[in-house]
């Protein structure tokens, strides 16, 4: 749906008397531009409004992390994390057909390997940290390249069940191992100052907002690219993409390895807000929760993932905290329902509903509607 | 000799004991339009899957400006300039039709892996995406999405996605398979078109028989793997094995059908 936005966008008028360039950008961009600035004033506007400030409280000689702004903080450095997770296995699964079930291990392997790396190496816990970071980035993308290549003998369905079967190998094994400290999780608490949460907070949201607005650029720049043409047109028809002379291979490789060190670095933003590195990262419930959002946000749109994360995980916020309680009596039986209990039931339903009265995903939805109401304004116009 | 563009040598594929292409030399001259007919199972299709390098020979050899490409793999040949299109309807359903055409123009040009451009900003391969789709007579559609098609547009979209690269010989299986008989003409003139007016060579297999008499300069018989006769189109109605063989059998007086056409 992009591209036909795109085209429309280079109508002969354009060509002949370009618009300013910034106001193509505005035109293009006001709407990230304003998520961003409330993003990056969020923590402050909570500040002011609830008077506790965003640096957190100062008890004694030492800050610590309490109030309402600080609260906030940790769940939206939550939210970008997930939103990178997402946004990656959209890249893959969305834009290029390639269904994974095992893309937490990239996750996991992000928390996994800075935990590892600060915690055993005894060296400065800044070079510790950029180390790891380092290493995440080098063993993301070569085990996606790995994982890639294999989806030359594998499609579809088996590549999938094959990538479960290596997560859940790592789950498992990150679960026993004494390295990784087992199913107590590896607790990370050697970071550097300036991204530790319990420290600097405030930081820490901005560097998972600078990775979360980073991330949504390159997947942008990435789909929009000849290239990410590419990756749709395997998307929609793999062999037909083969018979007019490309080399899918490579272009699936590319896709791959990329959402594969997005998922890492997610993963390492994760681990430093949890402080700790738990076998769950690894564990199927990220893979399908990246899908399903996937699903309700709008496979293979850019916005769908960002959309479908932010209202799913405020929504679960929302239920789980609050106290309404639905009773019915039927006379004969009783059907009590409690939000902040029956949370999950709560979810499942919203996501049934949804994905009935959105099948194409919120975004999705939003973009076929949009382009059907231009395309009857466009024939209206034409016949007056 | 030098005027053969296209030229298979006892090419051969097996499928288990099946024997679907049987030693078969076939030569395609350039800037012909070379039919190529049989009844159901003959292993028209699977021949031009050796040719186009889908599948590989079990024997034998392919030769491509003479070049032996029997080992390429299939997606390299699309830019030795070899076009295929499949019997059953083979795009890119849900991108425009215009994505689905400049998608195959990209595929030859410098631009095919670039991963920091913008797609919009190569006119060229946009240009010539609505060149080939005034070709064909898909331009006033562009924008819309492939899937939305009638199915006889869909069959003249494949025809615009083969000839966006400007290839140099037409692999065409059955363009005209579905098609309501009142839309076959007009695809079957744009192919002439194709092939006459815009100097490519043609090599298509169709069961239409009126349509292959009266356009083909080639005519290739094949049955059971292996080919039963060649010549101009009144050698091959006059042929008496292929009048036992096949048209006889299938399509009644093969005369009439010609007289249709003359
Ligand atoms: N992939 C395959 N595996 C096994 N057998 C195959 C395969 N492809 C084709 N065949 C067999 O090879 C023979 C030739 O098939 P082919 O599709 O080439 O015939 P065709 O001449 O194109 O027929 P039609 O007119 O029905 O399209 C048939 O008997 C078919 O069943
Ligand atoms: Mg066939």
């Amino acid at each position: 749906m992009d591209n036909v936005q795109d085209v429309f966008q280079e109508t002969p008028q354009d060509v002949f008397r370009p618009p300013p360039m910034w106001r193509v950008f505005l035109r293009e961009h006001w709407l990230h531009l304003l998520i961003v600035a409330v993003l990056i004033v969020l923590p402050h506007a909570i500040g002011w409004i609830t008077g506790d400030s965003p640096f957190g409280r100062v008890r004694g000689s030492r800050v610590i992390m309490a109030g309402e702004s600080t609260y906030w903080q940790a769940i939206f450095i939550e939210m970008f994390s997930l939103a990178v997770l997402v946004m990656s296995y959209n890249l893959m699964f969305g834009f290029t057909g390639v269904i994974s079930f095992g893309h937490a291990l990239f996750f996991g392997i992000g928390g996994y390997a800075v935990g590892i790396v600060v915690q055993y190496w005894d060296v400065d816990p800044n070079l510790a940290f950029i180390a790891g970071v380092l290493l995440v980035i080098f063993i993301t993308s070569i085990l996606g390249l790995l994982i890639g290549l294999l989806s030359l003998r594998l499609r579809g369905i088996y590549f999938a069940i094959f990538t479960l079967a290596i997560a859940e190998m790592a789950w498992l094994y990150a679960g026993s191992w004494r390295l990784t400290r087992g199913e107590d999780g590896l607790t990370i608490n050697r970071l550097p100052e300036w991204i530790d949460p319990e420290r600097s907070r405030l930081m820490v949201y901005y560097i998972g907002l600078a990775l979360f607005v980073t991330a949504f650029l390159v997947i942008r720049r990435l789909v929009r690219s000849p290239a990410g043409a590419v990756f749709q047109a395997i998307r929609e028809n793999e062999d037909r993409a083969k018979a007019i002379g490309y080399n899918t291979l490579r272009y699936k490789l590319l896709s791959i390895v990329v959402a594969s060190v997005l998922a890492g670095l997610a993963g390492i933003l994760m681990g430093i807000l949890n402080k700790s590195a738990r076998p769950e990262l690894l564990g199927v419930t990220y893979t399908v929760d990246a899908l399903l959002i996937t699903i309700i946000g709008g496979v293979g749109t850019l916005a769908g993932p960002v959309v479908g994360t932010a209202g799913l995980h405020l929504l679960e916020l929302w239920v789980r905290d609050s106290s309404i309680i639905l009773s019915l009596n039927l006379g004969l039986f009783e059907f009590t329902l409690n939000f902040s209990q029956d949370w999950i039931l709560i979810i499942g339903v919203v996501f049934v509903v949804v994905v009935l009265v959105f099948p194409y995903g919120l975004v999705g939805t939003w973009y076929r509607l949009r382009a059907r109401v231009g395309d009857w304004w466009e024939r209206r116009r034409a016949t007056t | 000799m030098t005027d053969i563009i296209l030229q298979s040598h006892s090419l051969r594929k097996e499928f288990g004991a099946l024997v679907a292409v049987d030693d078969v030399d076939m030569s395609i001259r350039q800037n012909t339009l070379h039919s190529i007919i049989g009844p159901n199972g003959a292993g028209k299709t699977t021949f031009f899957n050796l040719l186009s390098g889908k599948y590989k020979p079990t024997g034998g050899r392919v030769m491509f400006k003479g070049q032996d490409i029997t080992d390429m793999p299939f997606h390299r040949r699309a830019h030795m300039g070899i076009g295929r299109s499949f019997q059953i309807t083979n795009i890119f359903p849900n991108l425009t039709i215009l994505e689905n055409v400049r998608l195959a123009a990209q595929a030859v040009s410098p631009q095919a892996f670039n991963f920091w451009g913008t797609v919009v900003h190569h006119k060229d391969l946009i240009d010539r995406a609505m060149h080939v789709l005034d070709i064909v007579g898909l331009a006033g559609d562009s924008l819309r999405l492939a899937s939305v098609l009638p199915h006889g547009d869909k069959r003249k979209l494949e025809l615009a996605i083969l000839l966006a690269p400007d290839p140099d010989v037409l692999l065409l299986d059955e363009p005209t398979a579905g098609m309501a008989s009142e839309q076959v003409p007009e695809i079957i003139g744009t192919i002439d078109n194709i092939s006459k007016a815009h100097d490519k060579t043609v090599v298509m297999v169709e069961h239409n028989m009126s349509v292959v008499m009266g356009i083909s300069d080639v005519i290739t018989v094949m049955d059971q793997g292996r080919l039963l006769a060649e010549g101009t189109p009144s050698e091959i109605a006059n042929n008496k094995t292929v009048q036992d063989v096949y048209l006889g059998r299938l399509y009644g007086d093969a005369d009439e059908l010609i007289g249709k056409d003359a």
